[in-house]
């Protein structure tokens, strides 16, 4: 017996897409989606991070723990990481990070032979994979900026020496925030507003603009030729329920109607770097379809149900 | 020390059901699905999903507990459905709906990605 499908067709809309940055709109579908959606791009979308540090030499002013946690927070480019093993469950090397299906080997060497500070980056890590290396900030106000220069680890004085391995896993950001992909990923319903124009003429001007103004930011104005108050930012609106009161105080209840689209939602990615942020959901749009398959009744629990069923159904006949 | 791994929270130990049925014992047509290392995630697109289904009287899940890490999935449904019937069909509905997704969202990519 099959059932009747109840599938929806949501429709995306991309407003901006960068590298690092995407906004988008999505439509004809529902909240749980859009927070499904959210959620598995922070926390379950995999990325790589050095998660074991071998300290050979450490002379620095931090201890080993310290800058074990600093190298772990360190976006790695991670286009790779779908395609790749969690090393709790790679047989090749039974998890000890010595295979290159589940992990990178990093090396680092500094000493500061000088009287100036030296700053350890991200850029002396060397990686033994060209494809999963620190995260490059593409610099655009010139070649002396601190950016250039990468994510500082720690600061070395005269004679003091940092020499390690490190070994980055495959991981999630449910087990560490360190492999999450994400920066921010936040998504609103798209407000609908709707002016009474004929409740707002019988306004005078100055009570137009206290109403403009009564919202905390800027989603309405008074348009200068026609002395009409417009909605010039619906998005704008943060759901603060001011305008809304102003109407009720001037005893004007039902001027403006602000409405959220049940089924429309702008999304905002923000990438740490360590993937596209496009690519950014679209795996997460993968993961969550092994997560829907990995839900799904097994034919034994179907197959114990039938014998129930069918004894079940003797049963009421009887 | 003996804290337990992290991985704890999301990967099913072995020799247990990623899922598991239960029938109500006195109401026909009702049941609860236990969902092993799942959270609100899946809970409530699943939820949501079902209420979609006509035949669907009543669905729901719950986190029991935060560290507990599964979630009950609860389904009611009328004589002319079954809560498996409606389970299976709210997991492939949200599967095809997530294949549209992903197919849409590449057509808009390959539209933006020529002019950047
Ligand atoms: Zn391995």
């Amino acid at each position: 017996m099959e059932g009747v499908s109840y599938q929806r067709f949501p429709k995306i809309k991309i407003r901006e897409v960068k590298d690092e940055c995407m906004k988008f709109e999505l439509r004809n579908t529902d909240a749980s989606i859009a927070n499904a959606l959210r959620r598995v791009m922070i926390a379950e979308v995999p990325t790589m991070a050095i998660d074991l540090v071998e300290i050979e030499v450490n002379s620095s002013v931090l201890n080993d723990e310290f800058i074990a946690h600093r190298l772990g927070l360190i976006p790695l480019t991670s286009e790779r990481a779908m395609s790749m093993r969690f090393s709790r469950d790679c047989d090749a090397c039974d998890g000890d990070g010595q295979c290159e299906y589940c992990s990178v080997e990093f090396r680092l060497s500094a000493k500061c032979l000088g009287d100036q500070t030296l700053d350890v980056t991200s850029k002396d890590l060397y990686s033994s994979d060209h494809s999963v290396v620190p995260v490059d900030f593409p610099d655009s106000t010139g070649y002396d900026s601190p950016e250039q220069r990468g994510i500082v680890i720690v600061k070395l004085r005269r004679g003091q020496e940092l020499r390690l391995r490190a070994i980055a896993r495959k991981g999630i950001g449910k087990d560490h925030a360190k492999w999450s992909p994400a920066a921010t990923v936040t998504f609103m319903y798209e407000p609908e507003i709707h002016i009474n124009e004929d409740m707002m003429e019988t306004l005078s001007l100055e009570e137009k603009q206290s109403l403009v103004d009564s919202s905390p930011t800027k989603v309405f104005d008074i348009d200068p030729n026609t002395q009409k108050v417009v909605v010039v930012d619906a998005e704008a609106y943060t759901y603060d329920d001011e305008v809304l009161k102003k109407a009720e105080a001037m005893g004007k209840p039902g001027i403006i109607d602000i409405r959220a689209k049940e089924d429309s939602f702008i999304f905002t990615v923000e990438s740490t770097g360590a993937i596209k942020a496009s690519q950014l959901l679209l795996n997460a749009i993968d993961v969550l379809k092994q997560k829907l398959d990995a839900v799904r009744l097994s034919d034994d629990t179907v197959d114990a149900d039938d014998q129930f069923g069918e004894l079940g159904a003797h049963m009421r006949v009887g | 020390m003996n804290a337990p791994d992290r991985y704890e929270r999301f990967v099913v130990p072995e020799g247990v059901k990623k899922v598991t049925y239960e029938r109500d014992t006195k109401i026909i047509n009702a049941a609860s699905f236990t969902i092993e290392r799942e959270d609100h995630t899946i809970g409530n697109i699943v939820r949501m999903q079902l209420h979609r289904d006509e035949n669907v009287l009543f669905a729901g899940y719950k986190l029991p507990h935060p560290l507990q890490y599964k979630i009950i999935v609860r389904i009611h449904t009328t004589s002319q459905s079954s809560p498996m019937q409606a389970y299976n069909q709210a997991v492939n509905d949200l599967d095809k709906e997530l294949d549209h997704l992903k197919k849409a969202f590449e057509a808009e990519l390959a539209k933006h990605s020529a002019d950047y």
